[in-house]
């Protein structure tokens, strides 16, 4: 807080500017303000979206500024930089104060000038209730130094004891455990990874979707060996459990029942129970071309080689399709490719039906599976364990920034008149004065209690 | 049970109304009676406030779906009425200042005022709440808001009061002292409540943050304190400044329990009264 008066060189201005109080509190302020506005607007829809909700103009104006993903924004991370710049400048700019009052050598404050709040006299020298001051002293804050000193042609003393010069540091642990946090979500974001996997029961997979819709391979396989849902009487649904195989080079290595709340790791990387539902399986179809009649099982979301030659895949398909009285059952889109050609867009009906098709190949339905699958969220963070240490500096932190003091106390006995001696109590801290009021009031009593 | 621990929520709401009414007489007629009763009578509701949520908790595991009463909106409420006396009993055997009860205690009330328009059935735990997070989350999550309650209360008083007339008068440095303490509680409390809550996240969804909507708003609460606690050392930031500050603040903590849910949509469903 300490201002330097002007003239200060432009070095300096911009080092005060970057450690005073008034930045932080104005740049804790911004950070609150504009954190409103991802709270309002839809965050990481499309950009389409934004134009067609909020029109060309406002919706211009949002993506330009990139309040779509408001939280990930340069400015946004600029002022969370400021911050800790803030932080770090500030924090070196009084920590090596506070650290000289905690060396201090508190022998060199027996001779401060103090006014006391408590004095009475007691009977006796000062050395007669030196012993009592000592114990008194120790009792409540700890180690005691002291200095005699001459008065009124008799020997004097005064006593001193501090407690609590290390909570000086309380409010640089907080701001240290908050770059801390900083840091661990730094290291989450440039080493680590997140994405989402869904497999149907029985299903192996090898990769996983991140965000923008890559593909990311896993270097194991997962499969999905049973996906249960359980509910309570009344219907609503009380647990769903993932049982799950992590196959490593095709061999079992690791089983896990993912439940929510209750996340799997393998290889470091984390697994999350996270959603599910009902989605086609292995689509049976019969192929005739060329004269030939043969059955294939195709798996939804791949090229699958067909015996003799040539691939298909599943595009769409529904269960059940009504067209009137041409035709009502099971329908599926495919793609087919025969050897060496171009690939086709193919409808295909249940078997036996009456609906026209031409082109080389005919394809037919034989069975549709609908199988239960199970969403995962997949997570790899190596910078987690550095958002836990921050947030426990942090607690620890407040409770000695905010409830620890530095407090000292002075006990003076000088000689009065009659053999009688005259004691002042006084006291600092840096804060919580009651309870300083309260060292020195028991400590009256103490040395009252002689009498 | 369930039953008995509804009516006794019932008396314990018009008892906190019953109870307000003593501290505003304590304040208007300066008699020693009434704040005598007053105290007696929060401490008698709030034995029977604990005993309600206790049956409350009993009455779940009864009906074979046994967790915590921190659910939904109606057991938050309940429960936030509950902190709202517990924090102020505290601050009062503190400070022996009666009058800050007569602002109080009226909080409470309405948290229960409103807790009893919602519908009180005790419903099993969904999938995402069946953790041991849940009681530390919400436990220190509202024990902070209700100390930025308290806050808000006796910066009330001190505005309505016009304690800045008299700035320097030992009566006006108390309340601007003890609006700065009840902060560092409601902050402390906030913190270990979003901390609680970033672990609990992380094991549910896989991510300690992600800038959900309620976990967003708890943040800028929670700037919006720390650039109080900061104002603490600016010149000129302190009487009434600092107490139309903590109302700011506690107007965000009211929007990130209630706006949040009742406005935009997110992760924290659960917490609205529609089921």
């Amino acid at each position: 807080m300490s201002e330097t008066p002007s003239p200060a060189s432009p070095g300096e201005r911009v080092w005060n500017f970057f450690a005073s109080v008034k930045l932080s509190f104005a740049l804790l302020l911004i950070l609150a303000a504009t954190s409103v506005a991802g709270t309002l607007l839809p965050q990481k829809e499309p950009a389409q979206l934004y134009l067609e909700q909020f029109g060309p103009t406002w919706g211009g104006l949002i993506l330009g500024l990139g309040l779509d993903d408001m939280y990930h924004a340069l400015w946004f991370l600029l002022i969370m930089s400021l911050l800790a710049a803030n932080l770090v400048i500030c924090s070196l700019n009084r920590l090596p104060g506070a650290l000289k009052i905690i060396r201090k050598d508190p022998a060199v404050d027996l001779d401060k000038k103090r006014s006391p709040a408590h004095g009475f006299t007691l009977a006796g020298t000062p050395a007669a209730s030196a012993e009592t001051a000592r114990r008194a002293l120790a009792k409540a804050l700890g180690k005691v130094w002291e200095k005699p000193f001459q008065a009124g042609g008799g020997q004097g003393l005064v006593l001193l004891s501090q407690k609590g010069a290390w909570s000086r540091l309380g409010v640089y642990v907080v701001h240290f455990s908050v770059l801390v946090i900083f840091a661990g979500a730094m290291v989450g974001n440039l080493f680590g990874f997140s994405g989402m996997v869904t497999i149907n029961q029985g299903q192996t997979v090898d990769h996983i979707m991140q965000e923008r819709g890559q593909e990311k391979l896993l270097g194991f396989e997962l499969r999905l060996d049973k996906f249960t849902i359980s509910r309570y009487p009344n219907g609503m649904i009380s647990e769903f459990r993932s049982d799950v195989t992590f196959l490593q080079n095709g061999r079992e290595a690791q089983k896990n029942s993912l439940v929510v709340n209750d996340p799997a790791v393998f290889e470091g990387i984390d697994f999350y129970q996270s959603s599910y539902g009902q989605r086609p399986g292995l689509v049976t179809v019969r192929v005739s071309r060329d004269g030939q009649t043969f059955d294939a099982k195709l798996e939804p979301g791949r090229w699958n080689p067909l015996p003799g030659g040539g691939q298909a895949g599943v595009v769409e398909v529904h269960q059940n399709v009504n067209m009137g009285q041409m035709y009502s059952g099971p329908l599926a889109r495919l793609a087919y490719q025969p050897e060496g050609g171009e690939p086709l867009a193919i409808t295909a009906f249940k078997a036996g039906n009456r609906m026209p098709q031409r082109g080389p190949v005919k394809i037919e339905l034989v069975d549709l599976e609908i199988v239960p699958y199970s969403g995962l969220q997949v997570k790899y963070d190596p910078g987690v364990w550095l958002i836990w240490v921050g947030c426990s500096l942090m607690v620890i932190g407040f409770f000695i920034a905010f409830y620890l003091s530095h407090q000292k106390v002075w006990v003076r006995l000088e000689p009065a008149k009659g053999g009688r001696t005259r004691v002042e109590i006084s006291g600092a801290a840096n804060k919580n004065r009651l309870k300083l009021e309260k060292i020195m009031e028991r400590l009256a009593g103490a040395m009252r209690g002689g009498e | 049970m369930e039953a008995i621990s509804n009516t006794m929520l019932v008396a314990v709401t018009f008892a906190y109304l019953g109870v307000s009414v003593l501290y505003l007489c304590n304040m208007v007629f300066k008699r020693g009676f009434f704040g005598r009763a007053a105290t007696i009578f929060t401490w008698l509701t709030l034995a029977a406030h604990t005993t309600a949520i206790i049956l409350r908790w009993v009455a779940s595991y009864e009906q074979g779906i046994g967790h915590a009463p921190f659910s939904n909106l109606f057991e938050s409420l309940v429960f936030f009425g509950w902190t709202i006396a517990v924090i102020y009993l505290f601050i009062e055997g503190k400070t022996r200042l009666k009058q800050i009860g007569a602002f109080a205690i009226p909080l409470a009330f309405f948290a229960m005022l409103y807790a009893l328009k919602l519908d009180p059935g005790i419903k099993p735990l969904m999938p995402a709440l069946k953790s041991n997070w849940l009681i530390a989350h919400v436990i220190t999550c509202f024990l902070g808001y209700a100390g930025f309650a308290v806050s808000a209360a006796l910066s009330f008083m001190y505005l309505l009061t016009k304690q800045e007339q008299t700035a320097g008068s030992r009566r006006a440095l108390t309340l601007d002292q003890l609006i700065y303490e009840t902060v560092v509680v409601g902050f402390i409390l906030l913190t270990a409540g979003i901390v609680t809550g970033s672990i609990w996240a992380n094991s549910a969804w896989g991510t300690y943050w992600q800038w959900d909507p309620k976990e967003t708003w708890s943040l800028i609460t929670w700037l919006v304190y720390a650039a109080l606690l900061h104002s603490r050392y600016m010149r000129g930031w302190q009487g009434r400044r600092l107490a139309w500050f903590s109302l700011i603040g506690f107007g965000c903590v009211l929007f990130t329990y209630f706006g949040v849910n009742l406005l935009l949509s997110g992760l924290h469903s659960y917490a609205t009264g529609k089921t």
